[in-house]
């Protein structure tokens, strides 16, 4: 999925996780894979309840207790050149590109010059040598760290907004602190230091700064929501998911407050990941689109593209269930049938009780994830054309 | 100090004057209670003196007139009322003074205020002390077996807990008692002080000799400013270490406090305080024996440390049944509202920001969880008066609870009137401070 001018810097591969309710197990995340590359938008859109945010919050491993992840791999790219990330990746699951060649294993040894990778090759493991400063992007498994290992990708390499990013400022604490916390946790400045930080990601996103030492009570929904988005730029991560990160407020603010993300995230040249029920707030903002039904992609791809000549009938339907005028709201319901319960989802295709192209193999078997159309990838056993 | 003056200038202190004001009203609403209570008892003061051959009811009538009783309702409730706020709480009819110079008023009795004086302090520190451990106790172990789900610990701390919730308290008492102090004897049964203790104590000033209970009061109320002292000095080492980058203001606020605390109490049991007038000191050069090492004192100092052990020591039991019986009311209250805020979304963003899964537990998750449990606290304040009764009673701790049970037993009505009241005004200044704590630590109080 890389082409020469774009890289990676977070690969999703078979991702696949499960609840455990006392009703059965809804599985909610069903063999994901999909990238995202350098300075990227990416949207995630799909119905309420298909999965979108279990996707996210198995990507950053804060899955509640009743959560089973049962197999893939993350995998998140950084220059080789970063100490921090090759040692994190010692004795892990890895994936190196390297002049346009993919190289995938376990990391077996680091030394000054040289990373000594042990990948299978025909049921055969055998050692390859790569010079260590010809590595520029090393990917380690996230799923293969420690909870410890973990903790300083999570928000410098990785942060979010979350769905309800009104209740994801505690409100005993003054929100400039809470930035604050973020910033001393994994970056090495000082009180007053990370008090001027503070102070210009509060003017990045139109915040006054006197406001840092205000409590949360005492912002408005849309201040709150900026001090949010400040919170997820606090240590220049290099992606950042945002779950619907502006569904509680107005259309007017919501428009605004996605067109200045969208100006600051191309600035800052940072990856993003946005997810939304909403296809007129990813079609605004994405450069790459992932439709999700039922807990799996089923179709992935640039964004003009897939909205101009959908594959997947799924992507159709939802986009003559939106008017394109944006902002307007209209409830999926012009879609017929319900979304599927996902403790007995349908057999073979998710979507075939409600397709209108379903044919008798769709019920039987589950489609393949390809390439349809250049770099444009869906799962329909009867792609559109 | 910002952060101070941004508290009082903010809603705090509209707050507290607020809560000033309400506390005062239920004062008075409170005393005239304990006058109606009073008055409503069949027959009158009197009477105590009726059994008592020696007096005539010529002198009845006199101290009839003595005691104002011979006035009408409205006008004994007026100087009820003006009595207790010019200061006049009246004369105990059981005590008899102690003082080389008796008081002018009371002259062969003690006063009530003298008696609530001496009493007051020890069960604020009994109280203090137990609410502070126990407290602590419950809301670390409730914040424990939320976090770590099915551990051993919580089927264990949760079962004992709740069997020590129910049990029937003076009961498991005595049990304390008979195990701890007969049976393995490492504790006094009970009281104050060891008299043996105290003989080379003497008085300096206005306190005589011979009442070594009173001359224990001050060296008593003199550890307890000692003790206010060295809260202030923590509370002052915690806001300095608040100015401190994030990930040093742990160690500086633990590191702090240790070698401050150490010092202190360095100087506070190792050193001979000089005394000065109206100060308890020790007549003669005297050695304490501790465990292993020993302690020696000039003559005229105080020797704090082996007089402060002696309190301590009689301390432990009242604390330790006070303590097992009620931490696990705050543990399980703990448990569950920290379970409920460990749902709430900043919880989940305190995790995903990378913060250390101690700082997730105790800065966000428990912070908040902490907040139900000291509205409880709150209110258990309230109950804590008659089990104060009991416990004192229980292990003949000298404080209010027991004062008020015997001047009501004996009808030493003054007394029993101080203390009723005074209890009151406690539990009411207890209510203050929790109430003060709470906005403190909930930023959306302060604003209403
Ligand atoms: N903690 C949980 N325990 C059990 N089931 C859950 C849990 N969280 C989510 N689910 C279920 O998993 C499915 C996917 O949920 P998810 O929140 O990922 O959907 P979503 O696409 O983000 O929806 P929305 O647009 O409403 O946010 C839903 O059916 C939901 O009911
Ligand atoms: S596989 Fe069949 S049911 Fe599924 S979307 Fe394609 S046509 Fe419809
Ligand atoms: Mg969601």
């Amino acid at each position: 999925m890389t082409t020469s001018t774009s890289y990676p810097v977070l690969q999703v591969e078979h991702l696949t996780m499960h609840y455990t309710t006392r009703k059965g197990v809804v599985k909610a995340v069903e063999d994901v894979s999909f990238s995202l590359n350098k300075g990227e938008a990416l949207g995630l859109v799909g119905e309420s309840g298909c999965g979108k945010t279990s996707v996210a919050l198995t990507i950053l491993r804060l899955l509640p207790e009743n959560a089973q992840f049962l197999g893939g791999h993350v995998y998140f790219f950084r220059d080789g050149s970063d100490e921090a990330h090759v040692r994190r990746a010692l004795g892990k699951p890895v994936k190196i590109l390297l002049n346009g060649r993919e190289h995938q294993g376990r990391l077996l040894e680091v030394n000054r010059a040289q990373l000594v990778l042990e990948t299978q090759l025909n049921g055969r493991s055998q050692q390859i040598k790569l010079g260590r400063s010809d590595i520029t992007h090393l990917g380690v498994d996230l799923t293969a760290l420690s909870d410890e290992e973990m903790r300083p990708i999570r928000w410098k390499g990785i942060s979010m907004i979350f769905q309800a990013a009104m209740n994801s400022l505690n409100p005993v604490y003054k929100v400039g602190d809470q930035l604050i916390e973020a910033i001393q946790t994994h970056m090495p400045l000082s009180l007053p230091e990370a008090r001027e930080r503070v102070a210009q990601l509060f003017q990045l996103v139109g915040l006054d700064r006197q406001l840092m030492d205000r409590y949360p009570h005492e912002y408005s929904g849309g201040m709150k929501q900026r001090a949010v988005i400040a919170m997820a730029l606090a240590c220049d991560p290099d992606i950042i998911i945002a779950d619907e990160p502006t569904t509680a407020l107005d259309v007017i603010v919501q428009d605004k407050i996605l067109r200045e993300m969208r100006q600051i995230q191309k600035k800052l040249n940072m990856s993003m990941i946005y997810i939304s029920h909403d296809i007129a707030v990813i079609a605004e903002v994405a450069d790459r689109v992932g439709v999700m039904y039922a807990g799996s992609l089923v179709e992935f791809g640039p964004s003009e593209p897939i909205f101009k000549s959908p594959i997947h009938p799924y992507t159709k339907a939802l986009m003559s269930a939106f008017p394109s005028i944006k902002g307007e709201k209209v409830k999926l319901t012009a879609l017929p049938g319900e979304p599927p319960d996902l403790i007995k989802p349908p057999s073979g295709c998710r979507f075939h009780p409600r397709c209108p192209y379903a044919t008798e193999i769709c019920e039987r078997e589950v489609p393949q994830f390809i390439e349809h159309k250049p770099n444009q990838y869906a799962a329909c056993w009867n792609p559109l054309t | 100090m910002a952060r101070i003056w941004q508290v009082l200038t903010s809603g705090m202190s509209k707050y507290i004057i607020v809560r000033l004001l309400q506390i005062v009203l239920v004062l008075y609403l409170y005393m005239t209670l304990v006058f109606i209570i009073l008055e409503a008892q069949p027959g009158d003061i009197t009477d105590i003196y009726v059994g008592n051959p020696k007096i005539t009811p010529e002198a009845r009538e006199a101290i009839i007139k003595q005691l104002g009783l011979d006035k009408p309702l409205h006008e004994r409730y007026l100087n009820y009322l003006k009595n207790f706020v010019t200061g006049h709480l009246g004369c105990s009819f059981k005590w008899g003074n102690i003082r080389e110079v008796p008081d002018p008023v009371c002259r062969e009795q003690r006063p009530t205020w003298d008696l609530i004086k001496e009493r007051l302090p020890r069960t604020v520190l009994l109280f203090l002390t137990y609410t502070i451990i126990s407290f602590y106790i419950g809301f670390f172990l409730g914040k424990l077996i939320a976090w770590r789900r099915g551990a051993i610990i919580e089927y264990f701390s949760t079962v004992v807990g709740v069997v020590l919730f129910t049990v029937f308290t003076p009961w498991f008492a005595l049990l304390l008692v008979w195990i701890f102090a007969v049976n393995l004897g490492i504790v006094p049964i009970g009281g104050f002080i060891n008299p043996d203790n105290w003989r080379v104590v003497e008085r300096v000033g206005t306190v005589s000799r011979d009442m070594g209970v009173s001359l224990s009061n001050v060296v008593f109320n003199y550890i307890l400013m000692w003790l206010g002292g060295l809260t202030l000095v923590w509370g002052v080492i915690y806001l300095v270490s608040q100015r401190f980058p994030y990930a040093w203001q742990r160690r500086v606020a633990r590191w702090g406090s240790v070698c401050i605390g150490l010092l202190a109490m360095g100087a506070f049991f190792g050193g001979a305080w000089p005394g000065s007038a109206d100060q308890a000191v020790i007549a003669s050069e005297t050695r304490f024996n501790f465990f292993l090492w020993q302690l020696e004192f000039p003559a005229g100092t105080i020797p704090l440390f082996p007089l402060a052990l002696d309190f301590v020591q009689h301390m432990i039991l009242p604390i330790l049944t006070l303590t097992l019986i009620s931490f696990a009311g705050t543990m399980l209250l703990m448990r569950n509202t920290m379970l409920e805020t460990m749902r709430e979304d900043y919880v989940m963003a305190a995790k995903a920001k990378g913060l250390p899964d101690q700082v997730v537990r105790d800065k966000h998750a428990a912070r908040n969880a902490l907040l139900p449990v000291v509205t409880s606290l709150i209110f258990a304040i309230a109950f804590s008066v008659d089990g104060g009764v009991f416990t004192e009673t229980i292990f003949s701790w000298p404080g209010m609870g027991k004062l008020l049970l015997e001047s009501a037993i004996e009808q030493d009505y003054p007394v029993a009137i101080g203390t009723l009241v005074f209890t009151g005004i406690f539990a009411l200044v207890a209510h203050l401070i929790a109430d003060i704590l709470y906005a403190f630590l909930d930023p959306r109080i302060r604003y209403d």
